[in-house]
């Protein structure tokens, strides 16, 4: 256990390290959702107070999914530079260990980006603040998205690095596999804000999709890294 | 001792190697020889555990003469065309971080004294100083500086001396003597054999191996 929190704590610093002194890296998706959202607030104009939230909705998860994708399927980029990724398949590391660093890091620079895309949403589609889009329950079911997103994300990073179809692959199954969360979360999300539902009533609807989902996704993603990590 | 027995690899339908036995004693250098494309490189990423044998076995044997769970915790990988740092990050940071990953103690005075050595201890070079600044040479010695720091018994060394200068090439014959004399094993793929006149050489040609 000693042994699996050191290597957790050393990938973890040493990724967050490597971000932090690459700003591109977490800047370029920020600035995708921000021209995005700004793009729909000028294509939207006024909008009818009773379609505010399903546009709202529509708006930020697809930006969301979008600005994330380009953020995760980065995440392993650093190490694929000087070999270092096959330098540390060639140490004792615990698959687990390694698994979950990068996906502490994923979450990380997803809630990031992800924060403000809900912020800045809610402030230039509802700019003159008829009803209120920014509430905890939107959060915690973004955040329940993200956590699913997360594990995929660096399971396709991963996979991307050590296939030969790169460029086609992330794409392929990245969408089909994130179809059941984004539709349960924006469910979930429009439940809350249109039909005014609370949390312990979508826990049996949509809501429990998303938390299953992620439970699934997280516990297969966590699996399949170490077979990824093998020798060819 | 690395023991490796009937070993076999194929990569698309060539075979690359096929039923090399051999094994790398203790306090010795085994010298890796064969023409380009005879499977030096493959030989060494096998030994090192990034591709799988078709058939065979690579065991590394502890003292006790009972074959390690894991070899990886005893063999530190040198590859020849990379030296695996992070280029972002200064040269303190990446010896810190190789040694945390095998749980080694990662004191700033234990990675300052090898940096020493290495003649990479001067403070505006060993922090704040993205190691992607670096020249070729100074790269290789930090990448050397890792595995001295790796304290591993069993060294596989692809092509170490590329990019060192004279004084960087002593710096390693005597991190090598160090290393035989503590009764560490190293396997060595390197086309600049003079450096290494002075060591216990046993020489494993690929290309007699293939045609035994």
């Amino acid at each position: 256990m000693k042994r699996f929190l050191t290597q957790y704590r050393a990938l973890l610093w040493q990724a967050l390290q490597v971000e932090w002194s690459n700003s591109e890296r977490w800047m370029s998706p920020l600035l995708f959702s921000t021209t995005m959202i700004l793009l729909f607030a000028f294509a939207f104009g006024k909008v009818d107070v009773a379609f505010l939230p399903q546009l709202y909705i529509a708006a930020t998860y697809l930006t969301a999914s979008f600005s994330l994708q380009i953020a995760f399927s980065r995440v392993l980029e650093p190490d694929t530079q000087d070999r270092v990724f096959d330098q540390l398949r060639t140490y004792p590391i615990s698959p687990s260990a390694w698994f979950l660093s990068k996906y502490t890091v994923v979450i990380l620079l997803g809630v990031l980006i992800l924060l403000p895309t809900l912020f800045l949403s809610n402030l230039f589609l509802n700019n003159e603040g008829p009803v209120s889009l920014l509430n905890s329950s939107v959060l915690i079911v973004a955040v329940l998205m993200l956590l699913s997103l997360g594990a995929i994300g660096v399971l396709l990073s991963t996979m991307m690095l050590r296939s030969n179809a790169k460029q086609i692959l992330y794409p392929l199954l990245y969408f089909p596999l994130t179809v059941p969360v984004l539709l349960s979360a924006v469910e979930s999300s429009r439940m809350i804000l249109v039909d005014g539902k609370d949390l312990s009533y979508l826990m049996s609807s949509w809501l429990g999709l998303l938390v299953i989902f992620g439970i699934m996704y997280f516990t297969l993603c966590l699996l399949l890294f170490g077979e990824l990590i093998k020798p060819e | 001792m690395l023991d490796i027995k009937l070993l076999s690899f194929r990569y698309q339908f060539k075979t690359i190697l096929s039923q090399l036995s051999f094994c790398a004693v203790t306090g010795e250098i085994l010298h890796i020889t064969g023409p380009n494309g005879s499977g030096k490189t493959t030989l060494m990423s096998l030994l090192a555990g990034l591709r799988k044998e078709a058939s065979g076995t690579i065991e590394y044997r502890l003292s006790s003469g009972k074959a390690a769970e894991d070899r990886r915790t005893y063999v530190e990988y040198l590859p020849a065309e990379a030296n695996a740092l992070f280029g972002k990050m200064d040269a303190m940071s990446n010896l810190r971080f190789w040694r945390k990953l095998r749980n080694l103690e990662a004191s700033d005075a234990s990675i300052r004294a090898v940096l020493k050595k290495w003649d990479l201890d001067h403070p505006l070079v060993r922090e704040n100083f993205p190691v992607e600044s670096f020249s070729t040479g100074m790269k290789r010695r930090l990448a050397l500086a890792r595995l001295e720091l790796s304290e591993t018994p069993c060294w596989l060394l692809d092509e170490p001396l590329y990019g060192l200068d004279t004084k960087g090439i002593e710096t390693f014959q005597l991190m090598l003597d160090e290393h035989l004399k503590k009764g560490g094993i190293t396997i060595i793929v390197s086309h600049d054999i003079a450096p290494l006149e002075r060591f216990p050489v046993r020489r494993l040609d690929l290309l007699q191996e293939a045609r035994a």
